[in-house]
């Protein structure tokens, strides 16, 4: 055992190892390789489960937007089939996308090699808010199931998110591994009771004569409804439907992950998670056209679609119901947590390319990017505060990004394509501007049908983050080009100009003096703010006495203000001479913190505001007082 | 005074505040005025003393006194000597000498000086 050694650690230090545990040291870094069937719950989990709100989100638009009543459910399947084409297309785009970048191609990297600098920008954008919207959402979601279970909850929604927000907010400060047995047990579960609700659902429905869900209250009388079913409202449906398509990327971005064949893997894998998502997406449609269950648009009706469909199947509220729903949840819970694992680390990419603070680069204690991970929190918080908790109204904001960053990254393969022309790289090429096309134009759709439901929200952050994101990268260029060495510089300065502090004669001033005296200056004195005529006698006399030839300046000022003195008095000294150093020397008394703020902290105050000084070296020469 | 005067009316700052008070201080001496004293010449001026330094010159000590009558500065420099009689922070005198520049600054060597009385005497 290695001896111990003393600890030199801060309380607060101390209190951060406790909570978040010993640092890891940066060799513990390696990726573990994923076999397929650990991968797909750690890729797919936020793609498949959108599949708990999407159809959801399909009937709030007919039945409460609408006000369609029982006509809405003709048009759920249709809807679904045309949601699931979009998906295949998407998907089909995506595998080019495996093979052509095994080392991971996220959509700004993609957009970046290909488009060039802004339209990687936008991507970068759109992914960002699109994570925060993953929590937001994701987290709404499974509070919804858990409230659809319990429903004295209700009132606690908001509380709830936060609350899982926080706690996952600590989890992955501390570090979570994206391991198979933390991520495989609430996939495979929520993909198995996905499966068996359907499957006994439609059995019941077809061979058992199972009638729709009876409804009473506000239910019935958003089915007794008979609004017109618009164009509009179809395709408002439909863009709602297309937030099932959230989450497909995250396959593509993490190729590395997987055990070699890398590609090869990484695309079985798309394509298994796409027949799950679109099969239970379908089927979840199709036993909803025929159990008719109901959802408003500001959450009246509090359970989920799911959580109705799951009670009328199982004929009421026993095991298979709350295992259902706990599945619900904890899937929804870990797709939240992949926002948080490609969150920081497409900030730490995009800070490494100079659009975002250097800080998001940084790893913690934990080999985590604690930064970014503590702004997904925060701004998904307060995204969850701003709308109540409730999945829908964070659905129109969602959908705007993720289908942007679809649209750029399809766009960016096509480029990559006619740029390399590999083998049959025409029908790539097509395959990828269909997608691209497909998603430019859902995109768009959204957009519109929805831009007063709060998808105008997306359209003018993600404008306004590029802006950021140059502004950023321009001062760090501006930096950058300042600091180039350049061939043969002469120093800017050549007088060195020393100037102590003196606030009256003590043991600190001797300390100075003998420091200052010691960097050999061109010219040293002293410099001591006198307020009146008698202290100035004083100090002069005593000067005289211990440093005869040691220059002493006293200006005097009567309007007690010592920092803006000090800085004036040097602004005057500096002018003396074109090109000098100047450094200003101040003692200091340092006690324990506990009892620093009984002295006056002129000194702080005068370093502030030298700091911002050109040409200016500030010392402090500290007293330490046990 | 309105109400309009009372946010239309500049603060002073603080070198303005000290300006305006020395220049009340010696408006009744009726002498020439820093501003516009002339180099080269034997001159009689007024100020206080806003600046003192002790610095020794080639180990022989030397007093700088910075004096300000309101409307600019004038240095007087006393060789030979690290303590002037009567002369400290706040004092007022007249002084006559000649001015020479040096640097950014005029400067009288070893003038004639007579001290005004302190204010309130």
């Amino acid at each position: 055992m290695a001896p111990k050694n003393i600890d030199r650690r801060t309380a607060l230090a101390r209190w951060k190892g406790r909570l978040i545990g010993n640092p890891i040291s940066s060799r513990a870094d390696v990726h573990h390789r994923l076999p397929k069937k650990v991968a797909l719950p750690v890729f797919a989990s936020d793609a498949i489960s959108s599949t708990a709100y999407a159809t959801e989100e399909i009937l709030i638009v007919f039945l409460s937007l609408a006000g369609a009543g029982v006509a809405a459910y003709t048009r759920l399947v249709p809807i679904s089939l045309l949601v699931v084409v979009l998906l295949a297309i998407v998907v089909s785009s995506y595998r080019q996308t495996i093979y052509a970048y095994p080392n991971g191609g996220g959509s700004y990297v993609v957009s970046k090699e290909n488009l060039g600098k802004h339209p990687s920008l936008i991507a970068g954008g759109s992914l960002l808010v699109d994570y925060v919207l993953t929590v937001a959402v994701s987290v709404s979601g499974g509070v919804a199931a858990i409230v659809s279970a319990f429903n004295g909850l209700a009132p606690y929604r908001v509380h709830l998110c936060i609350f899982f927000v926080v706690v996952m907010t600590y989890a992955n400060l501390r570090g979570l591994k994206e391991s198979g047995t933390l991520f495989a047990p609430p996939t495979y579960l929520y993909v198995g009771a996905l499966g068996l609700l359907i499957t006994v659902g439609l059995y019941r429905v077809y061979f058992q004569d199972l009638p729709p869900i009876p409804h009473n209250g506000e239910a019935r009388e958003l089915l007794d409804a008979t609004g017109a079913l618009t164009t509009f409202y179809f395709l408002k449906a439909f863009a709602s439907g297309a937030v099932a398509l959230t989450g497909v990327e995250a396959v593509s971005n993490g190729v590395p992950a997987f055990k070699p064949p890398e590609s090869r893997n990484a695309s079985r894998t798309l394509i298994m998670m796409a027949v799950i998502l679109g099969g239970a997406f379908f089927g979840l449609s199709v036993l909803a056209q025929h159990l008719e269950p109901v959802k408003d648009e500001e959450g009246i009706i509090r359970d989920t679609v799911l959580a109705q469909m799951a009670e009328h199947v199982y004929g009421g509220r026993n095991a298979l119901f709350f295992i259902t729903q706990f599945a619900t949840f904890g899937i929804l819970i870990l797709a939240a947590n992949t926002a948080y694992a490609d969150f920081p680390r497409l900030t730490s990419i995009i800070s490494k390319d100079n659009f975002l603070p250097r800080q998001f680069a940084n790893r913690g204690d934990r080999l985590v990017f604690s930064n970014g991970i503590i702004l997904l929190a925060v701004a998904a918080i307060g995204l969850i505060v701003a709308f109540g908790g409730l999945v829908n109204a964070l659905i129109p904001l969602y959908a705007v990004g993720v289908f942007t960053g679809f649209t750029l990254s399809q766009a960016g393969m096509c480029v990559h394509h006619t740029r390399h022309r590999e083998k049959g790289w025409k029908f790539h090429f097509v395959i990828n501007a269909i997608g691209a096309a497909t998603t430019f134009f859902v995109a768009g759709i959204v957009i519109v049908v929805k831009f007063t439901d709060g998808a105008w929200i997306p359209v003018v952050v993600i404008p306004s983050l590029i802006f950021v994101f140059t502004g950023i990268n321009r001062h760090y260029s501006r930096v950058k080009n300042f600091l180039q060495v350049a061939e043969q510089e002469v120093p800017p300065f050549r007088t060195h100009f020393v100037i102590v502090l003196v606030g009256s004669l003590n043991a600190g001033v001797v300390q100075a003096i003998k420091y200052a005296q010691s960097l050999r200056p061109d010219r040293l004195m002293a410099l001591s703010v006198v307020a009146s005529s008698e202290d100035g006698a004083e100090l002069n006399r005593k000067w005289r006495a211990s440093f005869p030839d040691v220059e002493l300046d006293t200006p005097v000022d009567e309007y007690r203000n010592l920092t803006d003195m000090v800085l004036m008095e040097i602004e005057r000294l500096d002018g003396l001479q074109p090109d000098d150093l100047i450094t200003v020397v101040i003692p200091e008394f340092v006690t324990s913190i506990r009892s620093q703020w009984l002295h006056n902290q002129s000194a702080l105050a005068i370093k502030a505001r030298l700091l911002f000084r050109p040409n200016t070296v500030v010392t402090s020469v500290p007293i330490v007082i046990p | 005074m309105g109400l309009r005067d009372f946010f239309t009316r500049d603060s002073l700052s603080k070198e303005e505040l000290v300006a305006e008070r020395l220049c009340e201080r010696f408006e009744d001496l009726n002498m020439l005025s820093l501003a516009d004293m002339p180099l080269r010449q034997r001159v009689d001026v007024c100020g206080e003393i806003r600046r003192m330094s002790v610095k020794p010159r080639a180990g022989i000590p030397a007093v700088e006194v910075e004096i300000s009558d309101g409307t600019g500065e004038l240095t007087l420099v006393f060789y030979g000597r690290g303590h002037v009689p009567g002369i400290g922070h706040h004092r007022a005198l007249t002084v006559s000498g000649v001015a020479f520049r040096e640097g950014s600054r005029r400067v009288m060597l070893n003038p004639a000086y007579r001290l005004l009385p302190r204010e309130g005497q």
